[in-house]
């Protein structure tokens, strides 16, 4: 078989709700989108704060610090892209700012006896593509 | 002002099931409406309602269906695409029978096994354009497919209850035993021991490919009339003594607030204010099984065993046949294939029937409980005889 040009990863298309996130990562920040009225952070992006139903939504800077809530080890792929890249570690984290805010996430630089519900992380950020970073997670440093 | 009704199930049917079948959804939703209303003794001209519920790129239209089964004029039809799939469509037909909205509804699960898991196919269909819903928030990190969500509950039950993989095993190899009595619909007919179950492949550990359903194409149809019609029908009338639904305020999977108490811990609690039934009524259930460990999140939100326990609860054997809670007695969707909820309420309608062949219940149940889904969206509801 005919080896095809490298798969591509799966790209987002940012909208004018989700932009920030991505312009965020590029620069190695996590930007959550968070709400001007009760200050409330959400993920991910709504046109209105299910906190307090105000439109005026900005966003604000994590620390990048959270906690496994869970994860699991992929080991099929589902799209070309990541044929090569198995095993890898799909993940929901916590962010530390606010009770409940979680995103899915890659973990990576984790040891298999790391690899723990509840283990403390800080994010990183990795090249999806030449245009955009992708927020993932190592294990927390000390 | 009509009052409400009381809705029983006269009729269920299904389509020809199987992993290529080179039908159409339509000529697969003809095949089980057809079926149904044969098992009920009526025509398309008795027929005054039809629900359907479908995945938006697999759409199965309710007028349209009417339509094509000759049924001259509709008093209510739902055609949903959103939730917790059969379910959705019974619960909508429930409620229209209930009101008097419709006298006769038919409801229907249609699904194509191509696809149907949706993610990568969906991604694949819009690769160049990028992905501008909140798949970018999941699908560049390798998460696409319900096993995607699937094996983060597994890991969070664990990690929370001390579950083993071995308990979601047990699940398994009990559904097997019910598929094996159940040869005509089951694509699984040999017995499955625990080390099959651990030795079978990862898709996302926890997650193996036998806590998996089999995508299969499939049509399920069921016919909800009120008891006065049903009095007069050829089946032994099955009544839904209770029904309810249940969300949560987070609509993705993965993001929910609580993995170990999802929608149907919602839904569970609300179908049991409903109604003056209690768990120690029920003598069989249909579990949604989409993955074992759904059917196991059932067990502790319906209140059969206690929160996080339904590991033991399984292992101890108690979804088996001479157990406290007979479950997926037809062998789930694990091997009669996806039917995408609606198999679990055929099935439990059988049973109190005391139609269920080689799979009767020797206590004859007369209470059985059915639920769909997980995560984001449920639903549940109580079937009685009397």
């Amino acid at each position: 078989m005919t080896q095809q040009a490298a798969a591509t990863p799966p790209i987002p298309a940012p909208t004018k709700l989700t932009s920030f996130f991505w312009e965020g990562a590029k620069q190695d920040k996590l930007l959550i989108q968070q709400c001007n009225s009760c200050q409330k952070f959400q993920h991910w992006p709504e046109p209105v704060c299910h906190h307090c139903l105000s439109f005026d939504l900005g966003h604000g800077e994590m620390s990048g610090r959270g906690t496994v809530y869970s994860y699991e080890i992929a080991t099929q792929a589902f799209d070309p892209y990541f044929e090569d890249k198995l095993p890898f570690v799909i993940a929901v984290v916590e962010l530390e700012e606010q009770a409940g805010l979680k995103l899915i996430t890659n973990l990576v630089d984790f040891a298999d006896d790391q690899l723990k519900v509840g283990a403390a992380v800080e994010v990183t950020f990795r090249p999806l593509t030449d245009e955009f970073n992708l927020p993932v997670f190592r294990p927390a440093a000390g | 002002m009509a009052k409400k009704q009381r809705v029983a199930i006269v009729g269920v049917g299904y389509s020809t099931v199987g992993r290529n079948t080179g039908l159409s959804l339509d000529e697969l939703t003809a095949q089980s409406s057809i079926a149904a209303m044969e098992d009920a003794g009526i025509t398309p001209k008795d027929i005054d309602g039809v629900a359907v519920h479908s995945f938006p790129h697999q759409y199965v239209s309710a007028t349209h269906t009417a339509a094509m089964l000759g049924i001259p004029d509709l008093d209510f039809y739902s055609s949903s695409i959103d939730g917790a799939a059969y379910s959705v469509a019974a619960l909508h037909g429930i409620a229209a029978v209930a009101s008097g909205s419709s006298e006769m509804c038919l409801t229907l699960r249609t699904v194509h096994r191509a696809g149907a898991a949706g993610g990568a196919a969906l991604l694949q269909a819009g690769a160049a354009e990028g992905i501008s819903s909140n798949a970018q928030f999941s699908m560049p990190y390798g998460s696409f497919t319900g096993s995607h969500w699937a094996g983060l509950y597994m890991q969070r039950h664990m990690a929370m209850y001390g579950t083993k993989e071995e308990d979601f095993g047990a699940f398994a190899v009990a559904q097997r035993e019910y598929a094996i009595r159940n040869p005509t619909e089951s694509f699984f007919t040999q017995p499955l021991t625990l080390d099959d179950y651990m030795n079978s492949r990862y898709i996302a550990k926890p997650l193996h490919l036998l806590d998996c359903d089999y995508p299969v194409d499939s049509s399920s149809a069921l016919i909800f009339t009120t008891e006065e019609r049903a009095r007069d029908l050829k089946q032994k009338a099955v009544f839904f003594d209770s029904w309810a639904m249940g969300t949560t305020k987070e609509a993705d999977f993965s993001l929910v607030e609580d993995m170990t108490h999802s929608s149907p811990w919602m839904a569970a609690k609300r179908l049991w204010s409903k109604t003056d039934l209690k768990p120690a009524d029920v003598q069989t259930a249909g579990l949604y099984d989409g993955f074992t460990f759904i059917a196991m999140q059932w067990l502790e939100a319906l209140g059969f065993c206690g929160e996080g326990e339904s590991g033991a609860f399984v292992t101890a054997g108690n979804t088996r046949a001479n157990g406290s809670l007979p479950t997926n007695t037809d062998g789930g969707a694990c091997n009669v294939g996806r039917r995408h909820g609606a198999n679990f309420f055929i099935e439990v309608t059988r049973q109190l029937r005391g139609t269920a062949g080689d799979r009767a219940l020797p206590n004859e149940p007369k209470v059985g409980v059915v639920s769909n889904a997980v995560g984001g969206f449920a639903a549940c509801a109580l079937l009685t005889t009397d």
